[in-house]
């Protein structure tokens, strides 16, 4: 019995460690220009595709058309109004089907990046690197340079591969931590994401296959008091906040209002720096690098 | 792969706030839809659901309400019934026509229709809008498939053919899309620009998703998020001077504390420039004043189809 407990203890000790190895914090991160704060504004422009990839109803697909004929064009007027550069991570796909919005988006000074060719990873591995490669050369149609970052579940070493230098997807810190290699090499900063500062948890219905019992419908009053909150809490820590919006959710009048509000107080304290992922990426890669680790020391 | 079909129903932007014009220079547009259904799930109203306490105080002290707060606040809004209804409650239809508000039609027994054959969506679209056309003596101009309460998605269920099928059975318009917060086409053939007007609906404005929803489950009762979602939306389409549709079902709104809300959202409503319409009056007018055939801009597909993509 004592073996056993040795065996599952050497076991989970080993997974801690494995995981341990996998990723770096970033110690006394700081801001350009002494801000306290590093906010993300950004925005999953999948409108109507994650819908049409787990074949749902015609009126779930109107749905997330509502992001591009509507909500993407009022959010991008809203970063305007409040002067803020925000990073759109846009599927491949949908360069085909509102390439007006993108453009606008260009002409806006917001930066585009991956966000799947249709919103999934294919399971083998050269369709990965194949979707990756035709959204980055969409968006670099788009845009006029390639992609520098991803939301998604692209693997690490993948990412790297193809020049991508953030992925924005995890939560393993608050702050923007690196991704390693086996051998303790930094694969790409991640500016981290969390499911709390998402629009979709709390407006979209059936999100993520969820059924009738786990519907919980928030005002826009509720969402405004909780990203508020966490704001506050990362201001007075120091630190970074990554707010996550849908066009077909963010996009409605009442929450185009309610995030008017919400940019507005937190333009009221000092020291928020409002930045697109990539500028807060390169600032970390350049003035915050990865530190060497034994393993990677050591490495050929 | 022609045009974007089985992704987008309509073009690639909507009007810009400054494009919309309401009749009588009035700011913003407000439309009431009432749900006259008491089904509870996809399978659309059966007795069990007849005898329920909800379908009870629905159609009786619940509609008697609701007609009540309208006409107090001399507002006027669309009912979406069922041919099932109407033809158990006619004297209730009668009243509800009495009270100037429209009559819509709502499914033959406000069944989602999703898996029926064409020729069986079409009969009991025909049968839908003869029970009606008889009772009420006018030939619905609308038609709804809002959700249940008990459906698996909250916009409502169509089928394939649903839309065209209205075309054909001349219907000038769809009460519930989910697109745009503006009536817009939904084209139902690319090549030939057929599109039929379709009408704002959107699940955060409709009581039936706050008002002990799940109604098995957690959650349950959260008519104030609903009273401010309301407020929220009014206010800034308002701002926009766009469009404002909301809807009620008797059974949930009418009860007590729901009702107070209501009734203190429809007053504050008065002072406003507001073009309160029936369906089909703001059908009509949209298609007067955006006629398909030239606000409609469908952008050329550049759409391709690759190995290893969905189509």
């Amino acid at each position: 019995m004592s073996d056993s407990l040795s065996a599952e203890l050497a076991e989970l000790k080993a997974a801690a460690a494995h995981n341990d190895a996998r990723f770096q914090r970033i110690d006394k991160l700081s801001w350009p220009n002494g801000a306290r704060i590093a906010v993300n504004v950004t925005v999953d422009f999948d409108a109507m595709l994650l819908r049409r990839l787990n074949n749902e109803p015609a009126m779930e697909l109107a749905k997330g058309e509502f992001g591009g004929r509507v909500g993407v064009w009022r959010l991008l007027e809203l970063f305007a109004a409040h002067r803020i550069k925000a990073t759109i991570f846009t599927p491949g796909r949908i360069c085909e089907l509102y390439p007006e919005a993108l453009q606008a988006a260009v002409r806006g000074g917001h930066e585009l990046a991956d966000h799947m060719w249709e919103h999934r990873v294919p399971k083998e591995p050269e369709l990965a690197r194949d979707h990756l490669g035709k959204t980055a050369a969409a968006l670099q149609a788009i845009s006029g340079h390639r992609p520098v970052g991803s939301r998604s579940h692209y693997p690490a070493s993948l990412l790297r591969e193809e020049g991508f230098i953030y992925n924005s997807h995890g939560a393993r810190s608050d702050r923007p931590y690196y991704v390693l290699d086996e051998r303790g090499r930094p694969l790409v900063l991640e500016l981290p994401f969390h499911f709390a500062i998402d629009d979709a948890m709390f407006f979209s219905f059936a999100w993520y296959r969820s059924g009738n019992a786990g519907q919980r419908l928030a005002d826009t009053d509720r969402v405004f008091d909780l990203w508020l909150a966490a704001f506050q809490q990362q201001h007075r820590q120091g630190g970074y906040l990554n707010i996550c919006l849908h066009p077909f959710v963010s996009g409605r009048a009442l929450r185009v209002a309610m995030l008017d509000r919400l940019i507005g107080a937190m333009k009221a304290y000092p020291g928020v720096w409002f930045a697109s992922c990539e500028e807060v990426a390169r600032h970390c890669l350049a003035t915050h690098p990865a530190s060497p680790t034994p393993e990677s020391a050591t490495s050929p | 792969m022609p045009w974007k079909q089985g992704y987008t129903i309509s073009d690639e932007k909507s009007l810009a706030d400054a494009e919309v014009r309401w009749p009588e220079g009035k700011r913003c547009a407000i439309h009431i839809v009432a749900d006259l259904s008491v089904a509870s799930g996809p399978a659309g109203i059966g007795s069990r659901d007849l005898a329920s306490p909800a379908a009870q105080f629905a159609i009786n002290d619940g509609l008697d309400l609701l007609l009540g707060a309208f006409a107090r606040h001399r507002l006027r809004a669309t009912f979406a019934v069922p041919a099932v209804m109407a033809e158990c409650y006619r004297d209730r239809v009668k009243d509800i026509v009495e009270g100037g508000h429209e009559v819509a039609a709502h499914g033959f027994k406000h069944e989602d229709v999703s898996a029926l054959s064409r020729d069986e969506e079409r009969a009991r679209i025909a049968r839908t809008t003869q029970v009606l056309g008889a009772i009420t003596g006018r030939r619905p101009a609308g038609w709804f498939a809002l959700p249940r309460q008990n459906d698996a998605f909250a916009g409502g269920a169509i089928s394939a053919n649903t839309m065209g099928l209205l075309l054909e059975a001349g219907y000038d318009y769809m009460g519930n899309g989910l697109a745009d917060d503006l009536p817009h086409y939904w084209v139902t053939d690319f090549a030939s620009r057929r599109a039929i007007l379709t009408l704002p609906y959107y699940y955060h404005f409709d009581d039936q998703f706050f008002c002990m929803f799940p109604t098995a489950g957690t959650g349950l009762e959260n008519p104030d998020a609903l009273l401010r979602n309301w407020r929220a939306e009014f206010d800034a389409q308002y701002r926009r001077g766009r469009f404002f549709g909301m809807t009620v079902h008797p059974q949930h709104i009418g009860w007590c504390h729901r009702l107070a809300g209501l009734e203190a959202f429809l007053g504050e409503l008065a002072g406003c420039e507001l073009w309160n319409c029936t369906g089909a009056e703001c059908a009509r007018y949209w298609m007067g004043a955006y006629p398909a055939a030239h606000s409609l801009k469908l952008a050329p597909s550049i759409w391709q189809d690759y190995p290893g993509s969905l189509s």
